[in-house]
């Protein structure tokens, strides 16, 4: 278990930290300061892998999360229309109430019920163990995986090219 | 490190080894306080050192001064020279105008997010200092994935500029805002890739021992991988905003980008980070590509912080000779440049390093093989960089540089008619 | 598939942009960075110069002149002058000509070094090659204040001639400035027109069709920069510039970058003339006695001169006063401006500014 003063004071802070971040999230109004308590919910996580000696983990949560999820949902928040008129006039609360009770009601029990395996010492987990696992034991969803987002990013392109930009395309084309 | 007679000692006034001074006191406090006392004070000791000793002088003297004055250079002008000697007092003056101005914040700007824009982009500039090593045993925190540990770190100040052009309820500023994360998502594609072929070849992600690997290998990691060194050397210098690609605060289109609304020391921290982050990404690129403070045996005999800031400072100078150069590329030649030019390049050199590395373990070659990858990789690098651009289509050789010269006057002059002029 | 729309909105760029060259605005609708309107506001300098001058003699008006172009005051005194020269039939001795064709071929390179310079600041290039081009430009400002006495706004053109004549330092002066001059445009072509980026910000950008150019009025680089050969210095001579020999520099495209590239050859073309002038700087008087009430006989006249910027009229009428019963400015960057919506439309707003930097307009001009 947890030892010495340190790392339990760290523990419960990144917890407070963590959770009124999330709080943040959901009662906040506006749809910016939304996002920036999410980023720190991100960062508590990350401090929390910190805090389990996984550092690479604790990285990538920084890059991926902070670095590119959260700055790709801030900037969906700006080029959509109407975004300024925040969460305030949104229907969608008793249902995402329901579903954020039924996700609990899947989540708690299953915490409470699960055999957690504790380690005396964190086992120290070098980078190139964690991508010959990747690349070998895990390589067809590591594959599916990144076959997903290549879809994703080519299907982006597709639905974001205008007409004109096509047109102008096929005209300098013609042009050579 | 052992007999030579210039070698750093162990005892705490052998300045060739600041790590000598923090261990003593460590020591002492280790004898005299609580046990964890030692543990809240070390890495306190090196934020400040590493700030006290270099960034902090770096900033105010050669980011602030040295680059005004080496611009003025450029630019046939003096620069300042009016407050104190040779006006090296001027960034201090600057510091006490900034910080008496008045910091406005306009009515209907997101107060919150506002004030606290400068301190998002304040935090990282400093933790960036955490893993660069500035000698043998002079790192705050050597970490095994110290490269990924800066990158992380450098992916924070984006969501403060963002912040910053969000919350002041200026069009201009949403402009910069919306600029610098484009820029900043397609960049950061770009470095990873890059880095990645540094981390294939050294075959670990903690920076001291990248540079233990060049001086093990007596080689400088940026002739095995010129091409990522390029690639970081743009990426950098696009995600720092400086000049070629400054989109962000473009002056000439978008008043200042992100940073229109602010004034005062809230704009300062922000213009002093700025030169914080090109130090910090100057530091970290000398440690990656240029041995960082290793110099091919010298550092046993001059200190190895000195060596790594002589190269961090050479490495800022470039920065500043770009900026004083080159014009500003418009956003989509930019994004042009990241997503169908240095992606595939970046992709490319990572094939080609994966290729040189497996080689050269499976067939058991020995180290002096590298100096014949570096001779290849130089060679391929410019290759590809040239190759590359004609599969895009560029033909430099097509654009005319001067105007026909006409004798007489008359209607339009087809192309290719005679004109009649001579020079 | 049905397309995907951002919300367009509406920027100011200016009256106080770092771009626009003086208190110019600009109203452009943007979709992103992409603009689908642009509207010019125009008017915040205006000081009605126009009217003024109907209430001045003849040659109190030749200071106003100064401060519509003040970056050009020698052409605007000159185009002034020779106005109410063709309205009272004064002829100019051959040595004041003389000395006008090397005051305004010195003005034209003055001009030119400020249209480079801020050109180059708005494609983004950070402060450099303006700087270059003001160390230059203060040479020649220095031969203006040798001269006439002052920098800017040089008031030196006289109804018949010149204010005075050039002193004697003046020949080994702009001797010496001609001599290094050539080696500087060279070094402008180096850091700017065989750079790549400064082509790739530039060049395609804001084409106007020779077609376009013509219907729209525009004169100077930028009608040249669309490849029509026109240059009022060759098709409708004064001050004797058809003794001279020079050529005319015209672009290919009629983008930015062939603007860009007259203009830098067209300084070239200057430092021949002021050459061949000096050479064969003429003796005698420099002026014509003129009365300082002059009273032309009723009629009216219009001249023209290649201004820097274009065709640079002045359109004096007189009911037999001392002072002008009307008094117009043909400016050229205001016509120049003109096609500015055509040029901005369907590009982004960098290109925007280079557009307008392109066009190298003066405020004082436009709004008068």
């Amino acid at each position: 278990m947890i030892e010495g003063a340190g790392p339990v004071a760290a523990f419960w802070g990144l917890s407070a930290l963590t959770l009124l971040a999330a709080g943040g999230v959901v009662v906040s109004r506006n749809l910016f300061h939304a996002v920036l308590f999410l980023i720190v919910v991100f960062l508590g996580i990350a401090g929390f892998f910190l805090l389990l000696s996984a550092d690479f983990l604790a990285m990538a949560q920084v890059i991926i999360y902070v670095g590119a999820i959260a700055v790709l949902i801030l900037f969906a928040i700006v080029l959509t229309p109407r975004a300024s008129r925040d969460n305030a006039e949104t229907r969608m609360a008793p249902v995402a109430l329901v579903a954020g009770v039924a996700v609990a009601g899947l989540l708690i029990p299953a915490i409470l019920d699960a055999e957690w395996r504790t380690l005396s010492s964190a086992p120290a987990l070098p980078v190139s163990d964690l991508g010959r696992e990747l690349l070998g034991v895990w390589v067809l969803p590591f594959q599916l995986a990144s076959v997903l987002l290549t879809a994703a990013l080519v299907g982006a392109v597709v639905l974001v090219r205008s007409p004109r930009e096509e047109r102008e395309e096929i005209d300098e084309e013609e042009r050579r | 490190m052992s007999g030579a007679p210039f070698l750093a000692t162990e005892h705490w006034w052998d300045l060739r080894d600041l790590s000598n001074i923090s261990r003593e006191i460590l020591e002492f406090l280790d004898r005299v306080g609580p046990d964890w006392l030692a543990y809240v004070v070390s890495p306190l000791i090196g934020f400040v050192a590493a700030f006290l000793l270099f960034v902090l002088p770096s900033q105010l003297f050669v980011g602030v001064y040295g680059e005004r004055r080496l611009i003025g250079r450029m630019q046939s002008r003096l620069g300042p020279n009016r407050v104190g000697k040779f006006g090296l007092l001027q960034p201090i003056a600057d510091a006490i105008k900034l910080i008496q101005k008045e910091a406005i914040t306009p009515r209907g700007a997101d107060k919150w997010v506002m004030w606290t824009a400068p301190v998002v982009f304040v935090a990282p500039a400093v933790l960036v200092w955490a893993v660069i090593p500035f000698g043998p045993n002079m790192v705050i925190a050597d970490i095994p994935v110290g490269l990924v540990y800066f990158l992380a770190i450098t992916a924070l100040p984006v969501l403060a500029a963002f912040m910053a052009g969000w919350s002041g309820n200026n069009k201009y500023s949403l402009f910069g805002a919306m600029r610098v994360v484009a820029m900043a998502i397609s960049y950061e594609v770009a470095l990873v890739l890059g880095l990645l072929g540094v981390v294939l070849f050294t075959s670990t992600m903690s920076l001291q021992a990248i540079v233990e690997w060049q001086r093990e290998h007596d080689i400088w990691l940026v002739f095995l991988q010129p091409l990522a060194f390029v690639i970081y050397f743009i990426s950098a210098s696009a995600e720092l905003n400086r000049t070629p690609t400054d989109i962000a605060e473009a002056e000439s289109e978008i008043v200042a980008g992100y940073l229109t609304e602010y004034s005062g020391m809230k704009w300062g921290l922000f213009y002093g980070m700025d030169i914080g982050y090109a130090l910090a990404a100057a530091a970290f690129g000398s440690t990656v590509f240029l041995g960082g403070w290793s110099l091919f045996g010298l550092e046993e005999w001059v200190p190895p912080w000195l060596i790594l800031v002589a190269k961090t400072h050479l490495f800022y100078f470039v920065f500043i000779w770009t900026r004083g150069t080159l014009p500003r590329l418009r956003i989509d030649q930019l994004m042009a440049l990241a997503w169908k030019y240095m992606l595939p390049l970046a992709a490319i050199n990572l094939l080609v390093v994966a290729a040189e590395r497996l080689w050269w373990h499976e067939a058991g070659l020995g180290d002096g093989i590298v100096y014949l990858f570096a001779a290849a990789n130089i060679a391929l690098a410019l290759l590809l960089v040239v190759g590359w651009a004609r599969v895009l289509g560029y033909r430099p050789e097509r654009v005319p540089t001067r105007p026909r010269l006409v004798k007489h006057v008359g209607g339009y002059v087809a192309p290719g008619a005679e004109t009649g002029g001579g020079r | 598939m049905t397309e995907i729309r951002s919300e367009p909105f509406v920027v100011n760029i200016g009256p106080q942009h770092p771009s626009t060259h003086g208190v110019f605005r600009v109203k452009v609708t943007v979709d992103g960075e992409r603009i689908v309107d642009a509207e010019m506001v125009m008017g915040y300098l205006h000081r009605s110069i126009e009217k003024l001058a109907e209430e001045r003699t003849y040659t109190q008006n030749i200071p106003f002149t100064d401060r519509t172009d003040y970056l050009s005051s020698m052409s605007n005194n000159l185009g002034y002058c020779l106005a109410v020269e063709k309205l009272a039939g004064i002829e100019v001795p051959p040595r004041g000509n003389a000395i006008r064709v090397i005051m305004a071929e010195l003005q034209r390179l003055a001009s030119h070094c400020m249209a480079i310079g801020a050109f180059a600041n708005d494609t983004g290039a950070w402060q450099t090659p303006v700087m270059w081009t003001f160390r230059e430009r203060e040479k020649i400002l220095d031969l203006f204040e040798m001269t006439s006495g002052a920098r800017l706004t040089c008031n030196y053109m006289r109804i018949g001639g010149v204010a005075f004549d050039l002193p004697k330092e003046f020949e080994p002066a702009c001797r010496k400035l001609l001599a290094t001059f050539p080696s500087f445009i060279d070094e402008l072509h180096g850091l700017l027109s065989e750079n790549e980026i400064f082509i790739a910000r530039t060049r395609g950008i804001a084409v106007i069709t020779p077609e376009q150019a013509i219907n729209a009025s525009l004169s100077g680089p930028m009608l040249r920069g669309s490849g029509v050969a026109w240059d009022i210095r060759k098709a409708d001579p004064y001050c004797g510039y058809e003794q001279y020999d020079f050529d005319i520099p015209v672009g290919y495209n009629g983008d930015s970058y062939d603007r860009f590239i007259v203009r830098l050859e067209e300084m070239r073309q200057s430092v021949r003339i002021i050459e061949q002038a000096l050479d064969g700087l003429p003796g005698g008087p420099y002026r014509t006695e003129v009365p300082l009430a002059l009273r032309p006989p009723k009629g009216e006249a219009y001249a023209r001169v290649e201004g820097p910027r274009g065709e640079l009229g002045y359109y004096v009428v007189s009911d037999g006063g001392p002072a002008p019963f009307r008094f117009h400015i043909r400016p050229p960057s205001f016509i120049n401006l003109s096609l500015l919506k055509e040029m901005t439309v369907g590009g982004t707003v960098a290109d925007a500014i280079v557009a307008l930097g392109s066009v190298d307009i003066v405020v004082g001009e436009i709004d008068r």
